[in-house]
């Protein structure tokens, strides 16, 4: 059962990351846009930007102003990563010393109750339950759901068959819904970071004439 | 007042209401026609965060859902998601996926054109970074494809393609104008050779202006003029071809917005001068700086320069002598967004006014943070969103009276005209002028 069901994993990985690479490539079916004005700085200054000093919360207002749901999202984010190596290091049936082991379970219970937390800001706070789809809640739950018995399983491994079944399920919602996000945040940074690098708007210049 | 009523006091909303499918179906061309792989990728990243919403004036004036970026956003990735993904097609619920409808079509204009001043702001502090402007943009020139620019954005555009300009300025009122100021400049300099060259041939810098100088603010010109000739600056103005602006931009319409800044490459290559000088206007300078080659799909073969960026490089060289003296007040610099958030003219119109004034106060958030004073987008030519962008102006008033200061430079005659208004509207008691004037005020000749 749990080799047909780690065998599931694996399966649903790929169809995860065959989609993505899909969708990401279907983007260039709507046309590639060239670019004709002279640049005035750097489109790979820009992209450094957007992927460090830039996603700092003091460089943005909107992570600046809500602290608590930017680190809720790091966190979120963080124990999401844990727990896909945790389920990497399982499929492979690669031995974890005790500290990792101790580390992701530490990401992945943070992970989760990061994730609950920002649920419950979508359910509650009327003006994000009201910009929300039913995938946002969705998506949230599964990913949840996925933290959760990552933690659990680091404690009881009896829940291994739990574990891997929420794994093949996300594995598979993922380029359905919302959380194909992790695949075009990237994308999406990558052009944040042309644009405003090719303009000389970031990362800021010094003055010159 | 029912629709029946405003349907009969409004044509626009006539017009709405008469729409038939195959004009659903040529905005939906229309729309496709735009998309690009980026906006493709942008409208898959969304994650609907929220944290957009405190980025946006309107939002921040009016408190609304639909004035909340991502709420923005969400009415074009409806219409996306509908039409050209799996998901949409089969369950379009889920994910909101919606057909574009006449009353959708409806709602496009209503918060499209009425809730957006396409200034950054949400694009900057999204958590993704999506160009959520550009998107509204490209929806905004679907929307134009069957005529639906609301009427006075409309009107403007209209002007500007059969008249040239976009306050319908006859050639020879243009002409007249400048000989007028011609007069006003020698007498401030105190010397009969000054003049402002007209159709000059070969110069080092044609420089092309914001009709509504002409019209309205024409001392603007005069600023400029005594700018060049105490640097003894090589430059002309064209007596045709010569308006900046482009409200094509605003109105989203690709095929209008090239046509009207192809008339500044025009008026170039007619008179042969090295570098295009774009007057202190913020979407008249992201038009034709940035997006006009992309618009005409070519390269420009000239540099294409802000004129606070030739002044300040003036100041750099020691060829203006200033004496901040003479503008004792204390000034603050209202950042455009077009220039400055979305065009990259940041330090320039800052290094300026510290060495022509005795008292810089910055705003805050300032430069590329910036808030928008609410009369881009468009908004100031679109009477029926008036009172929105008065009340959406608000955030600008509020951080011009925390600076305490007397007068409010703009690089842009967008923002000034709204600026004039929140100044009256808010009681701030300042004066607003554009960095150019400033700095003539400052001249030591």
């Amino acid at each position: 059962m749990l080799a047909i069901l780690s065998l599931g994993v694996i399966i649903s990985f790929f169809i995860c990351a065959t989609s993505l690479i899909f969708l990401i490539l279907r983007t260039f079916s709507f046309g590639k846009r060239s670019l004709f004005a002279k640049s005035k700085g750097e489109g790979k200054k820009g992209i450094f930007y957007a992927f460090g000093k830039g996603m700092l919360p003091w460089e943005k207002e909107s992570a600046k102003r809500h602290v608590l749901s930017y680190l809720a999202g790091i966190f979120y984010h963080g124990g999401i990563f844990a727990a896909f190596l945790y389920l990497f290091f399982l499929v492979i049936s690669l031995e974890m010393t005790i500290q990792i082991k101790s580390l992701l379970r530490l990401l992945a219970g943070i992970g989760f109750f990061s994730g609950i937390s920002l649920l419950i800001k979508r359910i509650i706070h009327v003006p994000l339950r009201k910009i929300s789809y039913p995938d946002d809640f969705a998506a949230n739950l599964v990913v949840d759901m996925f933290l959760a018995l990552a933690f659990l399983n680091t404690f009881y491994p009896v829940l291994k068959p739990y574990f891997y079944s929420i794994s093949i399920i996300l594995f598979l919602y993922i380029p359905l819904g919302k959380v194909r996000h992790c695949a075009f945040f990237f994308y999406a940074r990558i052009l944040f970071g042309l644009f405003y690098g090719r303009r000389g708007i970031l990362p800021r210049r010094k003055f010159e004439t | 007042m029912s629709r029946e009523s405003r349907r009969a006091k409004d044509p626009f909303e006539k017009k709405i209401d008469e729409l038939m499918p195959e004009d659903i179906n040529k905005v939906l061309r229309a729309f496709h026609q735009k998309l690009n792989n980026q906006y493709a990728a942008y409208l898959n990243s969304c994650v609907r965060c929220g944290l957009c919403a405190d980025s946006c004036h309107y939002y921040l004036a009016n408190r609304e859902i639909p004035s909340i970026p991502a709420y923005k956003l969400g009415l074009v990735e409806q219409i996306f998601k509908k039409y050209f993904t799996f998901l949409g097609k089969k369950a379009p619920r889920w994910i909101k996926a919606k057909a574009l409808t006449r009353d959708m079509v409806q709602e496009w204009i209503d918060v499209l054109f009425g809730r957006c001043t396409l200034c950054g702001r949400c694009f900057l502090n999204c958590s993704l970074g999506i160009n959520i402007t550009y998107l509204i943009r490209a929806a905004r020139g679907a929307l134009a494809s069957v005529g639906l620019v609301p009427p006075g954005l409309q009107s403007t555009i209209d002007i500007t393609v059969k008249q040239g300009n976009n306050m319908g300025i006859p050639k020879q009122d243009w002409i007249e104008t400048v000989e007028w100021l011609e007069e006003e400049l020698r007498i401030e300099v105190n010397d009969p050779q000054a003049n402002l060259p007209i159709d000059k041939k070969g110069t080092k810098l044609l420089y092309t202006i914001n009709p509504r100088e002409a019209m309205f603010f024409p001392l603007s010109i005069l600023a400029v003029a005594k700018i060049f000739y105490a640097a003894g600056e090589s430059w002309t103005l064209a007596s045709e071809n010569y308006d900046m602006t482009n409200y094509g931009f605003y109105s989203g319409d690709d095929d209008v917005s090239a046509f009207i800044s192809d008339r500044l490459n025009r008026s170039m290559e007619r008179l042969g001068a090295q570098t295009l000088v774009l007057a202190e206007c913020g979407h008249g300078f992201n038009s034709n700086r940035w997006e006009a080659p992309e618009w005409m799909t070519k390269r420009y073969g000239f540099e294409v320069k802000s004129i606070l960026q030739i002044v300040a490089h003036y100041i750099q060289k020691g060829s203006l002598e200033l004496d901040p003296l003479k503008n004792p007040k204390p000034v603050t610099i209202h950042d455009p967004c077009q220039l400055v958030r979305l065009g990259g003219i940041v330090e320039e119109q800052r290094y300026i006014l510290k060495q022509a004034v005795t008292h810089f106060k910055e705003m805050n958030p300032n430069r590329e943070k910036n808030f928008c004073c609410g009369g881009g987008g468009g908004q100031l030519a679109m009477t029926r969103f008036a009172k929105r962008r008065i009340e959406a102006g608000k955030i600008k008033a509020d951080q011009i009276k925390r600076t305490g200061a007397k007068i409010i430079a703009s690089p842009c005659h967008n923002c000034i005209d709204q600026l004039l208004e929140l100044n009256k509207h808010y009681e701030l008691g300042v004066e607003v002028k554009t960095v150019c004037e400033i700095v003539a005020d400052a001249l030591v000749i």
